[in-house]
């Protein structure tokens, strides 16, 4: 990109005024990029500021001013969307299924990766076929299975069947990869079983994986449909997502309810992602996933 | 991760496949599903409501009773307390009302398939396939003298051989609504054929106002069956497929030159779509397609500045006016343990009790009720727009098949869309899908 | 993998063996096995069970009785809208796979280059992540690409001294790919960047420093000559991950494009939205599962002609 080829190029001394302009230029980009991708939620929050008539209004309305909080009211207090049942299902439920996949996850991978077993690969490779099945194949037999437990209408219905995450036993296999091997060999020297060994030693070294796939884990978790609307079928058990497709009917739409609800629903992951995300880089360096 | 496929998705194991939407396409399986639509106001929600049932004599029985989400409001209430009246009456039933918001097809086609199913459903689609696999009750002993209270075209929608395995509760239809006050000045007459109704949206087109309005797909998908049924044929006539003939395909070839002359001044990529009136009512269109239950919506906005027809006759004295008749029917589900007392349940409340279903009918949304005892005294449809509209759904209403399945109705859909949209050759194109439709029947067989 | 060591003759030696063997299966199944049994209940019996109906005919039921062979399998490649169904996919991964991977590239290497603020892109650029498919899709749909002047898209255009454009609806031009295209690519591109930061980080800085003094300009040629290179694995991920995820659309479709009685999806009607519409709108399981099935088929095909660059290349480090 820099148009000028110093003939000497000085080694350390950053500053010229083609890398001025650049960084100039990236920073412009990168302010109006900004601005793009952050339209959407502004549009998101701006309209569960807004009455029905100004979303759909002739004009734009760039500030909810007034702002009608009365929305936010509405809908906590609607008896028909019990919108903070929904909050609490989804917590436990994305908590429940996000902790319970990634030590189930970890665990296969560590086993996977570092426990000499003669069939490894091949346990490995039937693992790694579900992940290109789609979900419609396994879908109905799966709630009829689940329904022959008797687990309609309990939230263990909702978390269990979605406990066992391939792709992350994956992820976590490439990690454990790629682990060096001269503090497993200390563990074993200090007598450490495997057990101990993935307890004491790669557990806590893989915080940020962790964070990472636990986060990715809890937004699917949080933001899923269909399973739960089938599982869940009282109001007792539903989640937040169920609670916001009442005000998207086939005739209707509540258009401020739904995006009031729609902020509601997403400023959990927007707070958890601000609190985790510098994990996130150094967890999926710790995938293997890279160059 | 949010790359991820699969399996883990419909478990929500990582990124979620959030799909709440309207599969009614799905379920009815063909453009007509508008035809499954209910009514306009605004959102409810849910819970269960169960009857507090008072203290139980002999035999407790449990039945649940499962609902679609309705958009209007006060219906999830009122559907609790006909089950309450009930549990007064019959102390020994208590029936807990499930409310279904999401995707009610999949979660009710899911349902039956186990032993867990409700034991009272509504469902608005073709049956056949309910009645073959066991999932439906046969219902023709509860109607008794009310059968011939009952309407024909709703009655036909239930049967399958000479069994009725549902009870209507309500019917829905379509209407042309126009803004009297734009009509009139620009001496624009209501428009009874196609060509005028043509004429009367490039009059009525401002730019700013449109002239037409009937869904955001450019109408195509309201337009096909339209076309189809105001060409004076069907989807199917003795079991044959009824969409293929010279008339049909003379009606396409008339729609194709329709859209291509005025597609410029009808509405489309509106905010809401057909069966929302806000495009009338917000000024974007003079005319539009939509729904019987949008009615009182639009009077509330525009008070009585409107008009409403039927879909206008290919030509003069060529076709005939036109109109879906849709609707929800109950049903009992036959894997229960308990079909009598849902039959009982389902007597007492759809086929017996008239002031509920005037009530359900009529007090949050607009719809008729299909006992024609009902329809005819019930206040609201007695005079002005809405009379009009019972008097054109008994004289236009086309009724919807048993046995046309969802198949059957992507074959029509796919035909209608590349005749409409990509300007294909009607005769091909119909011919293709009636080949398809018959395949489809002769399983059946 | 497991070294066979050389007999040393006595059997109380074979026996230690067997032990130390039996040890490590049963340590593997102690680590593996709870996620196995799970995969085997909800994963292996269901997939089996689908794989058993698509050789049935099953309307409305999953315990059917009529076999039909390879009817339904042949029905569908007999079926011109299942056929078209595939063209659409492949065509919407050809525009969104190189989109994804290029806009996510050009993302991390903007946000590498920077020195202050990159905690704050990161997170900018990362945070649709947490949005639904639902949600964006009717931002999308009603406020963005909305057909009257009063679109946010369309009053851009009006800026231009352009008409408004109906986005949704029309086959030509062929605008609703547009709309399509740039919800999934809000929704997962700061995803996909994430990926190639992690790549660009682990570059070492040396290498640079290096070209550098060799004479090196930095920009274009470094790009092409260290960073490109070392991020092929990064890519090559980046591109079968987007692939598989391509072929699986099936959310901002619905929720585009499908409504009550609307026939927009006839646009673009990807396998999953066509096979949804068999399997649980129609209740026709056998069908339904063949198609998927198919899918499923092509899936893999697709990922095997990517391994060698990913995946199961990568364990023969170990």
């Amino acid at each position: 990109m820099s148009a000028v080829t110093p003939r000497l190029p000085p080694p350390r001394r950053p500053l010229n005024t083609g890398r001025l302009l650049g960084q100039v230029l990236t920073y412009t980009a990168l302010v109006l990029l900004a601005i793009l991708f952050l339209i959407p939620y502004y549009i998101i929050f701006r309209n569960a500021l807004l009455s029905q008539p100004q979303i759909t209004a002739f004009t734009w309305t760039w500030l909810p001013i007034p702002p009608r909080f009365e929305n936010l009211r509405a809908i906590l207090e609607d008896p028909t969307a019990p919108m903070l049942t929904g909050l609490r299902n989804s917590a436990i439920i994305a908590t429940v299924q996000t902790s319970g996949s990634i030590l189930l996850a970890s665990m296969a991978g560590y086993g996977l990766a570092r426990i000499p077993y003669r069939w490894a690969n091949q346990v490995f490779f039937l693992m790694l076929v579900t992940l290109m099945i789609p979900g419609a194949v396994t879908f109905v037999p799966s709630y009829v299975l689940v329904a022959s437990f008797g687990w309609i209408n309990t939230l263990h219905g909702i978390i269990v069947p979605g406990l066992f995450s391939t792709f992350n036993a994956f992820l976590f296999r490439q990690f454990y990869l790629e682990f060096p091997s001269e503090l497993e060999d200390a563990g074993r020297v200090d007598g450490l079983s495997y057990w101990g060994i993935y307890r004491h030693i790669l557990l806590p070294n893989s915080v940020g994986i962790i964070t990472a796939l636990g986060l990715l884990g809890f937004i699917g978790s949080w933001n899923a449909f269909l399973w739960p609307l089938i599982i869940g079928q009282r109001s007792a058990y539903w989640t937040v997502q169920i609670v916001l497709s009442t005000f998207l009917t086939a005739q209707t739409i509540n258009l401020p309810a739904l995006f009031m609800g729609a902020a509601i629903a997403v400023l959990p992951l927007l707070l958890i992602f601000i609190f985790a995300q510098s994990y996130i880089v150094e967890g999926v360096k710790a995938t293997g996933i890279k160059g | 991760m949010s790359a991820n496929s699969s399996n883990d998705e419909l478990m929500g194991r990582n990124k979620p496949p959030p799909l709440f939407f309207s599969s009614r396409r799905f379920a009815v399986g063909s453009a007509a599903s508008a035809a499954v639509l209910a009514a306009c106001g605004s959102a409810p929600g849910t819970t269960t409501g169960g009857a507090s049932a008072p203290a139980t004599t002999g035999n407790a029985i449990e039945l649940s009773h499962w609902y679609h989400q309705y958009g209007e409001e006060g219906t999830q209430q009122a559907a609790i307390r006909y089950a309450e009246e009930y549990s007064k009456i019959k102390p020994n039933v208590k029936v807990t009302v499930e409310w279904t918001p999401g995707d009610y097809g999949a979660k009710l086609n899911a349902a039956l398939l186990t032993p867990e199913g409700p034991d009272v459903f509504e469902f608005s689609g073709p049956i056949l396939d309910l009645v073959n696999a066991g999932q439906v009750a046969d219902l023709t002993d509860i109607y008794g003298d009310a059968r011939s209270d009952f309407n024909e075209i709703g009655l036909q929608a239930n049967t399958v051989g000479d069994r009725l395995y549902g009870v209507k509760m309500i019917d829905d239809m379509g209407l042309l609504y126009y803004r009297k006050s734009l009509l009139e000045p620009a001496g624009i007459a209501p428009p009874t054929t196609l060509d005028e109704l043509g004429a009367a949206i490039q009059a009525l087109n401002t730019g700013q106002t449109k002239g037409f309005f009937m869904g955001n797909d450019g109408g195509v998908g309201v337009m096909g069956d339209m076309l189809l049924w105001s060409s004076g044929h069907e989807y199917l006539k003795d079991n044959k497929p009824d969409f293929n003939s010279d008339a049909t395909v003379a009606a396409f070839k008339k729609g194709q030159e329709f859209l291509a002359a005025n597609s410029g001044a009808i509405l489309s990529g509106a905010p809401t779509d057909w069966w929302d009136p806000s495009a009338f009512t917000q000024n974007l269109t003079a005319m539009q397609w939509t729904g019987l239950w949008a009615m009182p919506g639009i009077r509330d906005a525009i008070g009585d500045d409107f008009g409403v027809m039927p879909w206008p006759a290919i030509g003069a004295g060529e076709g005939r006016p036109a109109t879906f008749w849709g609707g929800w029917s109950q049903y009992a589900n036959a894997k229960r343990p308990n079909v009598e007392a849902a039959k009982e349940y389902i007597k007492w409340l759809w086929i017996d009790n008239t002031d509920i279903q005037k009530d359900w009918s009529l007090a949050y949304g607009f719809h008729v009720p299909p006992r024609k005892s009902a329809a005819a005294s019930a206040e609201p449809l007695k005079t002005g727009p809405a009379a009009e509209a019972v008097t054109i759904l008994n004289q236009y209403g086309r009724p919807l098949f048993p046995n046309w399945t969802g198949a059957m109705g992507t074959a029509w859909g796919d035909a209608v869309n590349n005749i409409l949209k990509n300007n294909a050759d009607p005769k091909a194109e119909l011919d293709a899908a009636a080949q398809k439709v018959q395949a489809e029947l002769d399983k059946q067989a | 993998m497991s070294v066979q060591s050389v007999p040393t003759s006595t059997a109380a030696h074979a026996s230690r063996q067997r032990r130390r063997q039996l040890r490590t299966t049963l340590a593997f199944w102690g680590f593996v096995g709870p996620l196995f049994l799970g995969l085997i209940v909800f994963t292996y019996i269901p997939v089996l069970w689908g794989f058993v109906l698509s050789f049935f005919e099953a309307k409305r039921t999953v315990t059917p009785t009529t076999f039909v062979g390879l009817e339904n399998y042949l029905t569908l490649f007999r079926d011109r809208a299942f056929i078209q169904s595939l063209i659409t996919v492949a065509l919407f991964a050809l525009f969104i796979v190189p989109a994804t991977t290029a806009l996510a590239l050009g993302l991390a290497l903007l946000v590498n280059s920077i020195t202050r603020g990159q905690t704050f892109f990161r997170s900018v650029f990362f945070i649709p992540t947490a949005c639904s498919y639902v949600v964006a899709s009717l931002v999308w749909k009603l406020n963005i690409f909305n057909g009257l002047p009063f679109g946010l898209a369309n009053m851009v255009l009006y800026q231009f001294g352009q008409d408004p454009i109906v986005w949704i609806g029309p086959p030509n031009p062929p605008w609703y790919w547009l709309v399509l295209v740039s919800v999934r690519l809000w929704l997962q591109v700061g995803f996909y960047m994430i990926l190639f930061l992690a790549g660009l980080q682990e570059i070492p800085r040396s290498l640079y420093e290096a070209a550098y003094v060799d004479g090196a300009s930095g920009g274009w040629t470094t790009f092409r000559n260290i960073t490109f290179p070392l991020l092929r694995n990064t890519t090559a991920a980046v591109v079968v991950l987007n692939i598989i995820a391509a072929f699986q659309a099936f959310d901002e479709f619905i929720n585009i494009l499908s409504g009550t009685g609307s026939s927009n999806i006839n646009l673009a009607r990807p396998p999953l939205v066509y096979l949804y519409g068999i399997a649980i709108g129609s209740q026709d399981f056998g069908l339904g599962t063949a198609g998927a099935f198919i899918l499923a088929a092509i899936i893999i095909g697709i990922t095997l002609l990517q391994n060698r660059f990913f995946a199961f290349g990568r364990e023969e480090r170990a």
